[in-house]
């Protein structure tokens, strides 16, 4: 434990070997950041390229494939040792078998790379500066070449460049929230106040915001040594969990690897009892492994996954993690931060209250007028006081920015007011200019008030106008008239309890209240040259004229509340975590919607029935707001239950940490959590959330490393986007995986059956190969581009656990209807490409062995030809092309299929997707090339086929479209049936 | 009040599930999950199915498969009503010719020593065997002697049935086995310097029958097509002669066009038999003997045995 803040200012110098007023040499400190490391965090330690690069080398399916290829090696290892006569095939078929898997493994590799290096360049945009004495003179510097020892000065604004003792202090308050989750400022100055450091006002810690004031300290703690560093590293020990469509993913391999070791073992044994050689029946298992393994499958995936990041990217959610994109989809709870994500993070003028009457000002993002009746005589009391006293001014030179994007300097709601009086009056500053300020007493906590005094612009006119505003009650205390309609009345009770209402109604509001006085000096008492002076206080502070009241308030952004019913109705349940009172949390909670204008809290049910709190029935409340004190004492159940009971759920007043419990609670419930954040401390529940949400502009570092998903601008109504792509990109994937494996089957079948039949090979590895990842990759990519069926958004999100990527139903559709169906058409071509040369069916039967002899080259067809091996082999090329061309032309019904799952086509629309026109000429084009260009090629084992082949499985695509239109009609027409339960996947 | 123990026993239950997704399902845990897919006794199901599910989803793969099947049988009964049962659509793939030789045991390899008869036994049990479809009395009775030197073309209907030449054995001489049963794989024995005599028969027919007839293809159009050999590598004169039978080595254009097993029962390939007089002995003389003719392809890399044949001599004493 460090005890910097104990030493005085020489024993630090001493300590660090630095001078206050001269700073570090540059050599020195030179040698200190090689010795220390640059200031910043080390991010979250990544796995090396290596390790990540052989990753994809293994996984998924390339196991399998590796398999085949050690198998294919082996063989030909065999083969070469017997000395038979084309050992060379087997050896090419490994090698083009680990082509496939390396090249699968470095399209991944490089697909992953790219989406981190976005992020890579994100973090990277912006580099903090420090404004650093070193060599004895101020330089400004890259924050994160800061070493132990130097001198830093830091002013209103700035951030923390690392942590500091602090050894000259002006007036510094420093924002400790991101740390302690503290919302007020808290002060700093450079005496040793608290044993412990985090708690004595002399250090000021990295990451943490200075306020306001000027302050100089010495750097004690740079990169992961500061107390937020350790903080950070602590967070990255929060294990990652799995992404449900990572799970998905593994799951749809489990199944598919299990369908091809089962589906080989068995066929190995059978191939083996038939009396194949050994090597053979390898031979045939390798063939079985690649006819079921989906090659091109999960580099398609990865493929619509980045499309869909890349479209999310342009509606400002960027996705560190590409699995990231669909869990966003089935997010069933959003815990969200209040400020800035939900509140334009600025306070607005929200209500104003004159001649007895509560008046709504706009407060959308872009307001250019205020709606509200500005024809009172009082109004323009009231305004003159806003415009009056007030010392918020716009920085120079933005007169063309829009007034609600221009830089104030002044606080909060100063600015509020500045602006509110720019939007209705115009050219504050040159009104202040024709009102001459003559003196000023600005805002202590102690008067609670702000006073200025003026000329006025009516030359007739020699009073002075003293104007007044602060805390209601303060003001009210002062006053003794009240403007009504432009005419001062007494302020009698009736007065005052109208005005109590009105000052209840809007605190109740969560709005900050102010209020507004002012009292024309009467000329004979205060002429032109009166001397006031603000310190003995020459003029009267009493007796004053009531005018109105403002309230402010950090107002919703406008496109929140659509956001969040939108939310509800996609079945998510947002929950607000914040750190704010909870009577602001609530009110602002209540206008967007999170709490619903009809529910109530217990506490409202309480004050309805006029009963104690304990006595109400706590499942009547579907609304609850919790106090971070409150949770601070609950048990896990009792968290659990507030959880499961309450649909609409404040936290209010929470820390950081507590939102790490938070998350844990909604996670025990079965529910995936997406958590939005921005404060260093918010890392661990962004980690622990199944998709964590940082900020893109008010975020740190820190929370950015520890999300998934960073929003570009900070917008609720972004993650509701996202929640669309995601959910539509997991229909979407569904499609392209039932794409994906129904012509597994139609290529699993030729091996089963010349097993089994002994008919001559229908489909060769390496022509499988072509159509998993030749012909098939761009239609499966562009199903990804295929619009919602139905409003997405109306739908509750997926349970995890039951509804899968790959579930039974699409398994067995695509398997064993659809895939029998491609199969069948296939081999209707096969056999009429056999049949036309002079093989008819019946010949074909059995007649593998001879078949495949090398040694006999007069194999007699069914007319009497004879035929030499090698001619042989010429047809059995031409049947793999025609069993190519069969599935390639089935599998473009296959596509027009899988667009939908429920609705028809037709209502779908045939030519809404454009680019699964692309993939339909792709595939035949590629199909055409192959055939055609590449038919002189034997390796290849294509030959040009002739032209009407392609058209004899013509009537098996139409078959399978039909027949889908079929299933999609029963679907529609009788849902719940035992149809739809059994073909709806 | 049980509703709210089941709450608040929920999260635990909840929790374990977690815990098995997370991979840490004991054995024990899996085979009973097993054993509970495939026979659930509360629910009655096995592999989640209750007997009724079952026997609809049967029933409907039945009718789908039964349909499908149909639909299968439909195809190809359309597709087989276009053949033609004489001549096949297409023969592009089986022209030109390719050869082969006889006697054909186990390769290309003809190994012997003339002093062993049992390592020259099976070729001559082979070749007698391969000859007796050309005895002359078998050949004098189904088939008709034809013109020599000109195409046998039979016009009529397709169906009707063509008559076939004779090709009798008795045509091949010294290679016929006739007057010698061992087809000179004894001779020589006495005689050891010189070349033993064994032969060999190159069978040769062309596959695109009725494609002749209509287009009147001729092999070696109106030439007969002959057949020579050489030593494939090595010394030339490791093979210093061969004689050919019949007609010095050519397949008589009569016995072409061959229209085909259906209508053209009878008809048996001609054959051309090559005496080898003098052979290097007790070494592996590669030769390829290939057919001379125009439309005859005889070099292609790809497929040795379009227009020729590679084998292997190796005669010992």
């Amino acid at each position: 434990i460090q005890d910097d803040h104990k030493l005085s200012t020489l024993e630090l110098e001493e300590k660090y070997g630095t001078s206050i007023n001269k700073g570090l040499s540059s050599a020195r400190a030179a040698e200190i950041l090689a010795r220390d490391g640059p200031n910043s965090l080390t991010p979250p330690k990544a796995t090396p390229e290596i390790v990540k690069f052989l990753k994809q080398m293994v996984g998924g399916f390339s196991i399998l494939l590796w398999i085949g290829a050690v198998f294919s090696w082996i063989s030909f290892g065999i083969q070469l040792a017997q000395g038979a006569e084309s050992p060379f095939d087997n050896l090419y078929l490994g090698v083009v078998l680990a082509l496939v898997v390396i090249l699968t493994g470095i399209f991944a590799y490089y697909q992953e790379a790219k989406s981190t290096n976005i992020m890579a360049s994100f973090s990277k945009m912006i580099p903090q500066q420090a404004l650093v004495i070193r060599d004895a003179e101020k330089k400004e510097l890259s924050a994160d070449q800061l070493v132990v020892g130097d001198i830093v000065e830091i002013k209103g604004g700035d951030r923390i460049p690392a942590d500091i003792r602090l050894i000259f202090s002006q007036g510094c308050k420093v924002d400790n929230s991101s740390l302690t989750g503290e919302s007020e400022p808290q002060p700093r100055s450079c005496d040793f106040t608290h044993e412990n450091p985090l708690e004595t006002r002399n250090i000021a810690f990295y990451s943490t915001t200075c306020v306001e004031g000027t302050a100089t300290g010495i750097v004690i703690n740079t990169g992961d040594r500061t107390v937020i560093g350790r903080i950070a590293s602590l967070a990255s020990r929060v294990g990652n969990e799995k992404t449900p469509i990572a799970i998905e993913i593994e799951h749809f391999v489990y199944l598919v690897a299990g369908v091809a070791i089962s589906i080989g073992v068995l066929f190995f044994i059978i191939s083996v009892s038939m009396r194949y050689k050994i090597l053979d029946s390898i031979i045939f298992l390798i063939g079985i492994i690649v006819a079921n393994v989906p090659e091109g499958l999960l580099a398609t995936v990865t493929v619509s996954l980045s499309l869909t990041a890349k479209r999310m990217a342009k509606k400002n959610c960027l996705v560190k993690n590409l699995e990231a994109v669909e869990t966003l989809g089935s997010t069933s709870i959003i815990c969200s931060d209040k400020t800035g994500t939900l509140t334009q993070n600025r306070m607005t003028v929200a209500h104003l209250w004159f001649d007895n009457q509560i008046y709504s000002a706009d407060t959308s993002e872009d307001q250019t007028t205020q709606p509200f009746d500005q024809s009172s005589p009082s109004w323009t009391a009231l305004s003159k006081i806003v415009t009056l006293c007030n010392r918020a001014e716009f920085r120079p030179g933005q007169e063309n920015f829009p007034i609600m994007k221009r830089v104030v300097v002044g606080d909060a709601s100063e600015t509020a007011l500045l602006k509110f009086a720019e939007v209705i009056l115009g050219d504050v500053m040159n009104i202040r200019a024709r009102n001459k300020k003559v003196a000023e007493i600005p805002f202590n906590s102690t008067n609670k008030f702000q006073l200025s005094i003026h000329e006025t612009d009516d030359p007739n006119d020699k009073r002075f106008l003293l104007v007044m505003k602060g805390a209601p009650e303060r003001i009210l205390e002062r006053c003794s008239t009240i403007m009504i309609n432009g005419k001062e009345e007494p302020l009698d009770s009736e007065k005052a309890e109208a005005f109590q209402t009105a000052y209840m109604e809007l605190g109740g509001m969560g709005e900050r209240v102010l209020g507004f006085c002012h009292l024309y000096l009467p000329e004979n008492e205060f002429p032109d040259t009166y001397p006031f002076d603000t310190d003995s206080m020459n003029f009267p502070t009493s007796n004053l004229c009531f005018v109105g009241l403002l309230s402010m308030i950090d107002p919703p952004r406008s496109t929140v509340p659509d956001a969040v019913s939108k939310c509800r109705s996609a079945g998510i349940k947002v929950i607000m975590v914040t750190g704010d009172h909870p009577i602001t949390a609530k009110a602002i909670a209540k206008s967007v919607g999170i709490i619903s204008a009809t529910s109530e809290t217990v506490e409202d049910i309480a004050k309805r029935l006029n009963i104690p709190v304990e006595q109400v029935n706590r499942r009547e409340a579907t609304a609850a707001v919790v106090n971070g004190m409150e949770l601070k004492d609950m048990s896990l159940q009792q968290l659990d239950e507030i959880l499961c009971n309450h649909s609409e759920i404040v936290f209010a007043r929470t820390s950081p940490q507590q939102k790490l419990v938070i998350v844990e609670g909604c996670q025990r419930q079965g529910a995936v959590v997406a958590v939005t954040g921005d404060g260093v401390n918010d890392s661990p529940a962004l980690k622990k959330a199944d998709i964590g949400i940082a900020m893109g502009i008010a975020g740190s570092d820190a929370a950015k490393n520890a999300a998934d998903m960073v929003l570009l601008d900070d917008n609720f109504a972004s993650i509701v986007t996202g929640v669309e792509e995601g959910r539509l990109i997991f229909d979407n994937l569904k499609k392209t995986i039932a794409y994906t494996l129904t012509k597994n089957i139609a290529e699993l079948c030729p091996f089963l059956i010349y097993i089994i039949a002994s008919i001559p090979m229908p489909i060769g590895t390496i022509t499988i190969l072509f159509i998993d990842l030749g012909t098939d990759i761009i239609p499966s990519v562009a199903l990804a581009y295929e619009k919602a069926e139905s409003d997405i958004m109306n739908r509750r999100p997926r349970n995890k656990k039951k509804d899968r990527l790959v579930n039974e139903q699409l398994a067995v559709y695509s398997y064993l209807q659809i895939g029998i169906m491609q199969s069948v058409g296939a081999f209707v071509t096969y056999f009429t490409v056999y049949a036309e040369q002079g093989f008819l069916p019946s010949t074909l039967l059995g007649v593998r062995v001879d078949w495949e002899n090398n040694a006999i080259n007069d194999f007699e067809d069914s007319y009497g030809q004879e035929w030499t091996k090698y001619q042989r082999m010429y047809l059995q090329w031409t049947g793999y092309t025609a069993f190519f061309v069969s599935i390639t032309i089935q599998q473009v019904a296959d596509l027009i299929i899988r667009k939908t799952r429920r609705n028809s086509i037709f209502q779908q629309g045939l030519f809404r997707n454009k680019v699964i026109w692309v993939g339909i000429f792709s595939q035949i084009g590629i199909a055409l090339i192959l055939t055609y260009g590449l038919g002189h090629v034997t390796a290849l084992n294509f030959t040009p086929l002739r032209f009407q082949y392609w058209f004899v499985a013509v009537p098996f695509a139409v078959l399978i479209w039909v027949y889908d239109e079929v299933r999609k009609l029963f679907i529609r027409r009788y849902p719940g049936s035992w149809w739809d339960k059994n073909m709806y996947y | 009040e049980n509703k709210h123990e089941e709450k608040v026993q929920n999260p635990n239950r909840e929790e374990d599930k977690t815990k098995a997704e997370m991979g840490s399902k004991t054995w024990a845990d899996l085979a009973g999950e097993m054993k509970m897919f495939l026979w659930n006794p509360e629910e009655r199901t096995c592999l989640g199915r209750t007997a009724k599910s079952w026997g609809l989803i049967l029933l409907f793969y039945f009718i789908f498969y039964t349909c499908l099947a149909g639909m299968f049988a439909f195809c190809m009964y359309v597709m087989l009503l276009t053949l033609s049962p004489y001549t096949p659509t297409y023969r592009d793939r089986v022209s030109p010719p390719g050869v082969m030789i006889r006697p054909y045991l186990n390769g290309f390899t003809i190994a012997f020593n003339i002093s062993q008869p049992s390592t020259w036994q099976p070729y001559v049990d082979s070749m007698h065997h391969f000859l007796a479809a050309y005895d002359d009395k078998v050949q004098e009775e189904k088939n008709i002697e034809c013109v020599s030197g000109q195409y046998f073309i039979q016009g009529g209907n397709e169906s009707e049935e063509k008559k076939a030449c004779q090709f009798k054995r008795s045509l091949l001489q010294n290679c016929s086995g006739i007057e010698d049963p061992t087809f000179g794989y004894s001779k020589g024995q006495p005689c050891i310097g010189e070349a033993a005599r064994p032969w060999h028969c190159i069978s040769y027919k062309p596959g695109c029958l009725l494609f002749l007839q209509i287009i009147g293809y001729r092999p070696g159009a109106g030439v007969p097509v002959s057949v020579d050999c050489k030593v494939q590598k090595g010394n030339e004169s490791n093979l210093r002669s061969v004689d050919f039978y019949p007609g010095n080595g050519t397949f008589d254009l009569m016995y072409y066009p061959y229209y085909g097993k259906m209508t053209h029962v009878n008809y048996t390939s001609p054959l051309v038999a090559m005496h080898f007089t003098d052979v290097k002995k007790n070494y592996l003389v590669p030769i390829q003997c290939s057919l001379n003719g125009k439309g005859i392809i005889n070099d292609v890399n790809s497929d040795r045995f379009l227009g020729r044949i590679i084998f292997t001599l190796s005669i010992g004493k």
